[in-house]
């Protein structure tokens, strides 16, 4: 948990910070140095039409992590409510909720997230919407897998007898043993997020120019792959550091649960 | 005997529910319907009463349901409808597109296997050994570098620096290799994973040293007892290697610009033509649904004790 | 006033319970024997709506019992117990559910009673012993004023002295409190001790009913007859007789 927080932390402070520690505004367009290489006024270099590298790749923290962490979130709280509402609902209820996430799953989620935020044109909302409509299944079916037995558990026979409603029934009986589980899967959804997000950016339909975002700056490096290669060295190298923390900031939690946990 | 009927009774509300989900999602696409199927049809601006002709035709103005059933009936019968940008019927163009993307997925598939299986099996051998740890250390940064930096730095290295290989388009048999490459690499890495930990599970099982002991051959150990116990997770994993080895699909075509189902979907999406996006999301519901329900069916097989994955 | 009538339920297509017929009333104590199998948890969990019954009702003062609020002790003291909570949450759980206002001094004279230290109250489940726990699960019980507390195999989980103490404890408590108490168990020691009535279980049947003086005398059943005397045999019930 404690490597979990400290992860959070950091990259909390990186996405928050970022854009402060930039030498420049990532959208000055400076023509004369475009593609300048590292070195000198620009750390990093300058893209082609002559932008700050470092100061984008800061500014595109804040957008990529923010981004990401408001979308693992409101999928960790659809998700999960969805899962309680399954487990709690009886069998009919669970049968249903079951069969949606299931048409939900029915597809790969980044050919799902591309459809959805292509559908509905371009933009940070299309993007939110599409990421987070693919990104609560997980959440649901974990929520519901371990909330399933809880029926049958002393204390919540017990909340029942008297008298608590399901929602406190849910908030007081249910997610604290939940939580464990869905901070681990959540770590998983963020490092998804993150893929997504850069994704979709560089197939055009994320986050859309001039915004800094590691995805977009991948697109456009692309076509200066010959000339400039180390213009989508940097992005990529954002996105990989970021995602490996996450993976195995989320590995360690895993293995810190108990087996009983780590089984459910 | 109802194990069958369950199971497909939840393949037919899965569809269901994905075509409702496509279908609710064009319904809130931005622009007007009728519109975009006048254009299609007439190709030319068309005057309103023409509009409103097409929206009675096409259930529009009887409210979502109405449009819904509209839209589901050509479907079901096997009926894509035509490109609402060039008129063209739809499905002889997607099926040219997934014939040139079955062959990358399946080289990238082939690929993936021969890179992961032997490495998971020697490594597993001597758990924590340093060929265990490299090997895990190479998956966990497999998994987290994106296709698409990987085929930007394959390119990179292979045809810009080297000059072996080239880079875009789908001319040669040698325009594979690097896009097969990409997605292999990709599957490599996920495999890896979840192959060292069946595989070490299977290598844990309580009896196996008994039969060390009793001098069989350490070979036969591994055939009779080892493997088995390790692909009951296998069929799981190809289901799992398939969604990836799609979205991979769609990225790899788009760096490399090769023709296949991937830029088909992505340019359909581009030029907002909607009858192809939708020819290609029911398409992959209904390739996914199957494998689900084959790969229930299997578990079924292979394990009678199992009666549903989640159960 | 309990009443149980022609209560039926079925598990996977089979009976466990055949139409069991039971009265209560306040201030009394029936106790429900009969040997693993019987159907004892189930009827329990039948009349509280845990497990679904196919027929028949459970009322009290002639409404659903469940509306009267009845409580549960049951045979696992600790899993009655939220681990993420203190105990002091889950013993107030009936109060803060249902908005009560409770007595001055009612915990206090409640722990004092069942000879408890109020500061276990700031504890967690696994913090505190077998035997605590469970008087702590009567604490709960009892802490709203239930018209009837259902006990599931209360003292199995306690040695055998605990098992006497405890029992002795719950018995003064219901002459102060006055509710109805129904006990699951198999300990006819325990029962002849203190239970008014009996009602014999065996296979989903009510097998005898009867006050447990006669009962106890003189069995009018041969299962009833062959129970009295195992538990004579094995020194658990002193002779009435």
């Amino acid at each position: 948990m404690r490597s979990v927080l400290m992860l959070t932390a950091v990259l909390g402070l990186l996405a928050v910070f970022g854009p402060s520690l930039a030498p420049h505004d990532p959208t000055a367009i400076d023509i004369p140095n475009r593609l300048a290489p590292p070195g000198g006024v620009y750390p990093l270099g300058t893209d082609a039409i002559g932008r700050c590298v470092l100061s984008r790749l800061l500014h595109g923290a804040s957008w990529s992590l923010g981004l990401a962490f408001l979308v693992s979130v409101i999928g960790l709280i659809a998700g999960t409510l969805i899962g309680l509402v399954a487990a709690m609902g009886g069998r009919f209820v669970d049968w249903i909720v079951m069969r949606a996430t299931d048409s939900f799953l029915a597809f790969p989620d980044l050919v799902a997230a591309v459809v959805i935020a292509g559908v509905l044109g371009a933009g940070t909302g299309s993007l939110v919407f599409a990421l987070t409509v693919t990104g609560w299944m997980r959440y649901a079916r974990v929520a519901r897998g371990i909330g399933l037995s809880f029926g049958s558990r002393g204390h919540v026979i017990q909340a029942r007898l008297a008298g608590l409603s399901p929602v406190a029934i849910a908030r007081w009986h249910y997610l604290p043993a939940l939580a464990p589980s869905l901070v681990v899967v959540w770590t998983g959804m963020l490092a998804r997020a993150i893929l997504g997000i850069s994704a979709l950016g560089f197939l055009g339909f994320g986050v859309q120019p001039p915004t800094p975002e590691w995805g977009t700056m991948l697109l456009d490096a692309r076509v200066h792959l010959r000339s400039t290669p180390l213009l989508m060295i940097w992005p990529g190298l954002a996105i990989v550091a970021t995602v490996l923390a996450i993976n195995l900031a989320g590995d360690a939690l895993r293995d810190s649960l108990s087996p009983q946990e780590r089984s459910a | 005997m109802t194990a069958l009927v369950d199971v497909l009774l939840r393949a037919v509300v899965v569809l269901a529910g994905t075509a409702l989900a496509t279908f609710a999602l064009l319904w809130h696409a931005p622009g007007d319907p009728a519109l975009a199927i006048a254009v299609a049809r007439y190709d030319a601006v068309v005057p309103p009463e023409v509009l409103d002709q097409i929206r009675a035709q096409a259930g529009l103005d009887a409210g979502f349901w109405s449009a819904f059933r509209h839209w589901i009936t050509p479907i079901l019968t096997g009926d894509f409808g035509s490109s609402s940008v060039s008129g063209r019927p739809v499905w002889p163009d997607l099926r040219d597109a997934i014939a040139l993307t079955v062959p990358l997925a399946l080289a990238g598939l082939a690929i993936g296997l021969v890179l992961s299986v032997p490495l998971a099996v020697f490594a597993t051998r001597r758990p924590g050994g340093w060929l265990d740890r490299s090997t895990v250390a190479v998956a966990s940064l497999g998994a987290a570098i994106p296709a698409y930096w990987l085929g930007l730095l394959l390119i990179l290295l292979f045809a810009v620096h080297l000059g072996w290989l080239p880079a875009m388009g789908a001319q040669t048999a040698a325009h594979m290799i690097l896009p097969a490459l990409t997605l292999g690499l990709g599957v490599a890495a996920s495999l890896m994973r979840i192959l060292r930990s069946g595989l070490l599970e299977a290598r844990g099982q309580p009896f196996l040293p008994a039969l060390a002991r009793r001098g069989v051959a350490r070979n036969r150990i591994g055939r009779d007892h080892v493997a088995p116990h390790a692909a009951v997770p296998v069929v799981t994993v190809l289901g799992l290697e398939l969604a990836f080895l799609l979205e991979g699909a769609v990225i790899v075509e788009v760096i490399f610009a090769r023709p296949g189902l991937g830029s088909f979907l992505v340019q359909a999406i581009s030029a907002r033509d909607f009858p192809k996006v939708q020819a290609v999301v029911i398409l992959t519901a209904l390739l996914f649904v199957t494998v689900n329900l084959l790969i229930d069916l299997t578990y079924r097989l292979l394990d009678p004790r199992t009666g549903s994955r989640d159960a | 006033m309990l009443r149980v009538e022609a209560l039926f339920v079925e598990r996977g297509g089979r009976p466990v319970l055949h139409g069991v017929d039971l009265t209560l009333a306040p201030g009394r104590t029936l106790a429900v024997i009969g040997e693993s199998g019987a159907g004892k948890s189930t009827l329990i969990g039948a009349m509280l709506g845990i497990v679904r019954s196919r027929s028949g009702s459970v009322t009290w003062d002639g409404g659903d019992l469940r509306t009267a609020y009845p409580s549960l002790v049951m045979q696992e003291p600790r899993a009655a117990f939220n681990p993420a909570l203190s105990l002091r949450r889950s013993v107030m759980e009936p109060v803060r559910a249902r908005r009560l206002e409770l007595p001055d001094g009612r915990i206090g004279r409640l722990c004092a009673g069942l000879e408890l230290d109020p500061g276990l109250l700031d504890r967690r489940p696994h913090e505190v012993s077998i035997g605590q726990a469970q008087r702590l699960g009567i604490l709960r019980a009892l802490i709203a004023s239930p018209p009837i507390v259902l006990f599931d195999e209360p003292l199995s989980a306690l040695d055998a002295v605990t098992q006497k103490h405890t029992a002795s404890l719950i018995a003064a408590l219901q002459r102060e409190e006055g509710f109805a108490a129904l006990v699951v168990t198999h300990d006819l020691g325990y029962a002849a001790a203190h239970a008014d009535d009996v009602v014999i279980l065996r296979n989903g049947r009510i097998e005898e009913a009867a006050a447990a003086q006669s009962f106890f005398r003189a069995p009018r059943t041969a299962y009833g007859r062959a129970l009295r005397e195992a538990a004579l045999a094995l020194g658990a019930l002193e002779r009435i007789a």
